[in-house]
């Protein structure tokens, strides 16, 4: 048995550190960090921990539907909340302006609602991934992105749900189909990405600090109010629903409503009801730039401070 | 020689004490006071209520090397075993781990408590780093042995702390990793399963996986070990095989018995003077030699030999000169043979010899103590009887 332990006061000397070097031992190789690299590791870790992702997300999913007495209507509760809500509004400003209610509006807001609510869901379950995991994350090495987007999967899952029953009733609102339904996927797509996005950066600094989660909670709450959710952004005039649009979730909802509502092609701007210029097309390069901009941002952040999560927590 | 797996480079790990700004309103001062003040904080030094958890541990790991790492609480164990791991990250130095790490650390962390046995056992496996087909492939065995089978389709939450634990470690145990990292989960379960858990490590170890282990256990330490690091304050007291760093170990902690040193008895080195390892029933031989000062007095004992089981940290046996009918009186040095019938259960045994007030009951000198590995193949009859012989060699 050959043991290349050496006894402590053989390496008495060594007490400086830095000094001597450890015998057989490579000099610590000092890794110098480039966005690139980074992000080749991300993803390599990622692809490694599709079992893990996989698994994860099937707990968040188990665990809300275990011992849950709506079960699936679950997905449904937010999104139904949310429009019930908008209609009250709707109602009282019908009356005010003098002009009908028609149920295409609910149809416009119906398909506004889960989209809402799926990223509200997100943010509010991939803000608390990490400190909710806290003791894996203290106990175990795994890639830490896994949690996040654990939960935004598990999200993407009710919220799919949600998405069927919403369009089945669609056609019941009046909402016939057209070609420009094609535009409903890559808007969603903007959307997840966006979502993740938040969760990612939202977890790390719930974890860093805990106050996030309740700054979270306020702007959540207040934001259905600064995205055209309830109402349209053409409500708010001109100049409004320009700031509005500046929203980066506000262009993928109305974009939603316009293609599925409206049969508009989101190529072609588009005029408010007083004739001004209300849909312009790079709202989608801006909201595209906002999710794709923002996860590669929010990864990075995420990846560089991943390592002393454990020592934080 | 083959490539160490695990390697450890002169790591030093920084903690704090006290509370870290956990909120918002706390990182503003704090940001602002970093901007006036000293500029780019140096991550390796120590700062205000830091302390080193680590400092400057080095050690490697070779294939078919199992080392143990011992030391009070505090000691900086289980940070090593994080820093390996990757849960942390080094200040300074450098931890690796080459090859797919096994990590037998709070086996059952990942459980839900709302989800079955048979759930948890996929959730926990992807979480140590398993495939899902792997899993699925081992999953009977994990079941099987870990004794749960007719509650694994029960909610954890349902579980006894020990089945949880039982089911925890399984899983972990058919890992199959490069590199298998190991704290404290040896007592887990009732007996039977940590003896099975423990066969389990062993027959891992002795198929040449690397492996470092931290355990309180040191009959465990001592019977899977090759080598062993004492660690206290996160700084290594001793290095070496198994025996030596549990012995400084027990003496560490037994420093605080060794009082009154009058100087009327001197006790050198114990040693064996066959091999280490004896089979229950067969006889072993212990050297002692020691120096009387002057002619001392009925109450004082000038050679007591105690055996200590390590399984327990009790003495399962004392003998001493008086007892055995040998005058040890006289002034001046003096050399003896103990003889001793190793009937013992198998395990490990610290030998430890002292001169003893009999009145007070504390010791007045001690020697360094030598560690005794017992197999028994069966013929230990029970009942612990060493029939000491005592010789006077000069």
């Amino acid at each position: 048995m050959t043991s290349s332990l050496v006894l402590a006061e053989e390496s008495g000397e060594r007490r400086d550190g830095a000094a001597v070097r450890h015998p057989n031992s490579e000099p610590p190789v000092e890794l110098r960090r480039t966005v690139l690299g980074d992000f080749r590791t991300i993803i390599s870790e990622l692809r490694q921990s599709r079992d893990l992702i996989h698994q994860l997300t099937l707990r968040d999913i188990r665990i809300r539907y275990k011992q849950a007495v709506f079960g699936f209507a679950w997905a449904l509760l937010l999104p139904a909340a949310v429009i019930l809500a908008g209609m009250a509004v709707r109602v009282a400003y019908s009356y005010a302006s003098g002009r009908g209610l028609n149920p295409v509006q609910i149809g416009g807001m119906a398909v506004k609602a889960v989209p809402w609510a799926f990223f509200v869901g997100c943010i509010n379950t991939g803000t608390a991934s990490l400190v909710g995991n806290m003791s894996l994350v203290t106990k175990i090495y795994f890639p830490r992105e896994v949690l996040p987007l654990g939960s935004v999967l598990a999200q993407t899952f009710d919220s799919l749900i949600g998405l069927l029953i919403i369009s089945c009733l669609l056609p019941f609102l009046g909402i016939t189909a057209s070609l420009q339904l094609l535009w409903v996927p890559p808007l969603l797509v903007v959307l997840w990405i966006l979502a993740l996005a938040f969760a990612l950066f939202l977890s790390c600094a719930n974890l860093f600090f805990r106050d996030v989660k309740y700054l979270v909670q306020v702007f959540l709450t207040f934001g259905i109010f600064v995205t055209p959710v309830i109402l349209d952004a053409t409500m708010y005039g001109p100049r409004g629903s320009r700031v509005m649009m500046m929203n980066p979730v506000a262009p993928i909802l109305e974009g939603l409503r316009l293609a599925v509502v409206e049969h508009h092609n989101l190529l072609h701007p588009s005029l408010g009801p007083g004739g001004y210029l209300f849909w312009r097309p790079w709202y989608l390069v801006y909201s595209a730039g906002w999710a794709i901009g923002g996860l590669l941002v929010s990864a990075i952040i995420f990846h560089r401070s991943e390592r002393r999560f454990a020592e934080i927590v | 020689m083959s490539e160490p797996r695990i390697l450890f480079d002169r790591v030093w790990k920084k903690f704090q004490r006290g509370e870290l700004h956990d909120s918002l309103r706390d990182l503003i001062p704090a940001f602002t006071r970093r901007m006036l003040g000293r500029g780019g904080e140096d991550k390796t030094e120590l700062h205000e209520g830091d302390f080193w958890a680590v400092r400057d541990l080095s050690f490697e790991v070779l294939p078919g090397q199992t080392l143990g790492i011992i030391g009070p609480n505090g000691s900086g164990k289980s940070t090593s075993l994080k820093l390996l791991t990757r849960i942390l990250e080094p200040s300074r130095g450098f931890a690796e781990v080459r090859g797919r790490p096994g990590a037998l650390i709070e086996v059952s962390a990942g459980f839900h408590g709302d989800l079955t046995g048979r759930e948890n056992v996929y959730l926990q496996g992807a979480i140590m780093g398993m495939k899902s087909v792997d899993i699925a492939r081992k999953f009977d065995e994990i079941v099987e042995f870990s004794g749960v089978q007719e509650a694994i389709d029960t909610p954890v939450k349902r579980y006894s702390s020990g089945m949880n634990a039982r089911l925890g470690f399984s899983i972990a145990a058919h890992l199959e990793p490069d590199v298998l990292i190991i704290d404290e989960v040896l007592a887990v379960g009732d007996l039977s399963f940590q003896e099975r858990a423990f066969g389990r490590i062993r027959d891992l170890a002795r198929s040449g996986i690397p492996v470092v282990m931290v355990s309180h256990q040191l009959d465990r330490i001592a019977e899977l070990c090759t080598d062993a690091i004492l660690l206290t304050r996160g700084e290594v007291l001793a290095r070496g095989s198994a025996a030596d760093a549990i012995t400084a170990y027990v003496q560490q902690h037994d420093a605080a018995r060794t009082v009154a040193s009058t100087g009327l008895v001197r006790l050198e080195a114990l040693r064996l003077a066959e091999d280490v390892t004896v089979r229950s029933g067969e006889r072993c031989v212990v050297r002692i030699a020691g120096h009387i000062a002057e002619a001392i007095e009925n109450h004082i004992e000038p050679l007591q030999l105690r055996v200590r089981s390590l399984r327990t940290g009790n003495l399962v046996y004392i003998t001493g000169s008086r007892r055995l009918g040998v005058q040890l009186d006289k002034p001046g040095p003096f050399a003896v043979d103990i003889d001793l019938q190793a009937n013992l259960p198998t395990g490990s045994y610290m030998l430890e010899a002292a001169a003893v007030n009999l009145m007070t009951q504390k010791d007045i000198a001690s020697a360094t103590s030598v560690m005794l590995r017992v197999r028994d193949p069966g013929t230990f009859a029970g009942g612990v009887q060493l029939n000491g012989v005592m010789r006077v060699t000069s």
